[in-house]
């Protein structure tokens, strides 16, 4: 029981302090690049020496980010280019920014415009993912991003180091599922934001210490008795769910997460890099083998809720919570289908609004409090 | 002994007080809601009108968005439980809920015991909610309560966004300023917040019979125009306005009968 609180804390430690973490990296002589959600090439980042650092922004009110981005823009980009203007990033070499939506593709220009110090690195993720030429689109796009990196680090990024960086990020892939696996075995120990913290950390940490820390929570916990949860159970799809009030409004109400498809959390880790003729193919791949979610474009509607659906049913869940990051349009366009395909697969389900600019979440504590309450 | 429900809403405060044998011994409703005065005043007027004092009251259950800040309950419950208990209570063939509150819009799918199968609510925005009616009529300059009669008094209805509160008091506004007739924007305002609604209606699905709870369900003219957008028949209580407050006495009751 110590290790898992020990851990849980440091966890918790490590995913409320990533500029400490982002300062103890740079004071080690490493080269740290900022990756934007999601599907961010990292083992490029890897094989050329430096470290890859996920950015989601935070609860922040932006001062000045409106100089460039209007109150309409995605409330996760608009925090993330407040804090690119304000120097909560100063010190990263460059941010790798795949433009997967609208929204990105006006945040580079507003990017460029307002963080002259940090260099954006992007490339696009082609939507028709089904025409053969998506593939060779992709992989010269991979190409650039592996060019300006090396420019960036001084270091050629070879096949091999590539491979063996793709190696690492799939084991820790297995890792984190492994965990959210072991978890739901513990939901009296592993609450919502306990699950959130490990995986947000894991965003900040360099692979092999996500590998190391992950691993040693999920042995601790099996060393632990199994917990009979007695509560409701949901699973949470969206970008992310944070703060912690939310998230510690399914603890009080004795609701416990048993799986999520969160952009910031399993979205992430659930498809590995897969085998390919080459390490950049490899990479390449791994775009056209995403399923059900919002940033990349499937001609069946229902891929989604059917996903969640499954996920739901494998993990015993009552519910799924559509988390809606304030002004994210992709996310707005997947919810009608993903609600019908949940709803019709006998599942309940309801949105929180998840909004950075601002602290007031009393509906969501309202919308989780009723779902408890019947 | 009795049980009583308090509603604290954004605009209003509502009390009901339940006998132990179920039966409504006082209802009350005050204009104001939460950071007001206006959920003391509405208990004091309810206990008055029952004829008992708060020593009487073996359990109070609170409900609405200043749930947790009423002194002196014994639990509170969210408000779209509340609602759903009151309406199936109210209105028993009822399956689908519209609720129009003071800041919010919920819609609600219940089963015959009032219990919620899905629920669908509006996010932070003021469109479609009896705050948007509040601020509309304040630009038209008449009282809330004269809007249902002056849309049934339309030749035709407005055109009005149903985007943004803002943007629609420019545009009754720019109404005004082009002498179009009052009537005629009254009843593109209902069928503005009656598209909104529909809207969130449609999301949540449609399952007959459909009611309205909350003050707004009083005003004809835009049950009406909702009426004509989801194409249902809606059912709308006398008691329309007091249901989450009856809910959360139900709930009082239920918690006073296994204490």
């Amino acid at each position: 029981m110590a290790d898992v609180k020990n851990l849980l804390a440091q966890f918790d430690d490590i995913s409320k302090n990533p500029q400490r973490l982002l300062k103890e990296y740079l004071n080690a002589g490493d080269k740290v690049i900022a990756c934007f959600p999601v599907y961010t090439p990292q083992p490029l980042v890897l094989a050329a020496d430096m470290v890859p650092m996920g950015i989601w922004g935070g609860q922040c009110n932006p001062q000045i980010a409106g100089k460039y981005a209007p109150i309409f823009t995605c409330s996760l980009l608009r925090s993330c280019l407040e804090f690119g203007m304000t120097g909560a990033y100063r010190g990263v070499s460059a941010a790798i920014m795949p433009i997967i939506c609208d929204t990105f593709r006006g945040m580079n220009s507003a990017w460029r415009a307002g963080v002259k110090d940090i260099r954006p690195i992007t490339f696009i993720y082609p939507q028709n993912r089904k025409d053969p030429g998506a593939r060779d689109f992709l992989i010269e796009e991979i190409k650039t991003v592996r060019s300006a990196l090396e420019e960036i680090s001084g270091k050629e990024i070879t096949n091999e180091a590539l491979q063996n960086a793709i190696a690492l990020c799939n084991k820790r892939n297995a890792v984190m599922r492994a965990f959210c696996e072991a978890a739901n075995d513990h939901l009296d120990l592993i609450r919502p934001a306990d699950r959130h913290h490990v995986m947000k950390a894991a965003t900040f940490l360099r692979p092999e210490k996500t590998i190391e820390m992950v691993s040693a929570l999920t042995e601790a916990l099996a060393a632990e008795p199994v917990c009979d949860w007695k509560g409701k159970k949901v699973i949470l799809t969206g970008i992310t769910c944070e703060p912690d009030e939310v998230l510690g409004y399914f603890a009080d109400n004795n609701v416990a997460v048993v799986g999520d498809d969160l952009a910031q959390e399993s979205r992430q880790y659930r498809s590995d890099y897969p085998a390919a003729n080459s390490a950049i193919e490899s990479l390449a791949l791994h775009w056209f083998a995403i399923y059900g979610c919002s940033t990349a474009h499937d001609d069946n509607n229902t891929a989604r809720g059917q996903m969640l659906v499954k996920l739901a049913k494998d993990s015993g869940a009552d519910c799924v919570v559509l988390c809606m990051m304030r002004f994210c349009e992709i996310e707005e366009y997947d919810q009608p289908s993903v609600i019908d395909t949940v709803t019709r697969a006998g599942l309940m389900s309801f949105s929180i609004d998840i909004d950075q600019s601002t602290t007031e979440s009393g509906q969501a504590l309202t919308k989780i409090q009723a779902f408890a309450e019947n | 002994m009795f049980a009583a429900g308090i509603d604290i809403g954004s605009t209003a405060s509502k009390a009901v007080i339940l006998a132990a044998d179920g039966g409504i011994a006082a209802k009350a409703i005050v204009p104001i809601g939460t950071g007001t005065v206006g959920p003391a005043r509405v208990f004091a007027q309810a206990l008055e009108k029952a004829g008992i004092t708060r020593d009487d009251i073996q359990w109070i259950t609170a409900t609405g968005y200043g749930r947790f800040s009423f002194e002196g309950i014994n639990d509170q419950k969210s408000e779209l439980s509340c609602h759903a208990r009151g309406i199936a209570h109210l209105l028993p063939a009822t399956r689908t809920i519209v609720d129009i509150g003071g800041q919010d819009i919920k819609v609600m799918r219940i089963n015959g015991k009032g219990m919620l199968l899905n629920f669908v609510m509006n996010d932070k925005c003021a469109a479609g909610t009896g705050r948007f009616l509040d601020t509309m009529a304040k630009v038209l300059d008449v009282e809330v309560t004269d809007l249902s009669d002056l849309s049934f008094q339309a030749d035709e209805a407005a055109e009005i966004s149903s985007t943004c509160t803002v943007f629609a008091e420019s545009e009754v506004i720019s109404k005004l300023a082009a002498n179009i007739r009052l009537e005629n924007i009254v009843s593109g305002i209902h069928k503005s917040v009656a598209r909104r609604v529909a809207s969130l209606v449609q999301r949540c699905g449609i399952q007959p019979e459909v009611a309205m709870s909350g003050g707004v369900a009083l005003n004809k003219g835009l049950v009406h125009s909702l009426e004509e957008e989801i194409k249902h028949p809606i059912q709308v209580h006398e008691d329309c306005q007091l249901a989450g407050a009856l809910g959360a006495a139900l709930y009082a009751l239920g918690s006073m009968r296994s204490a």
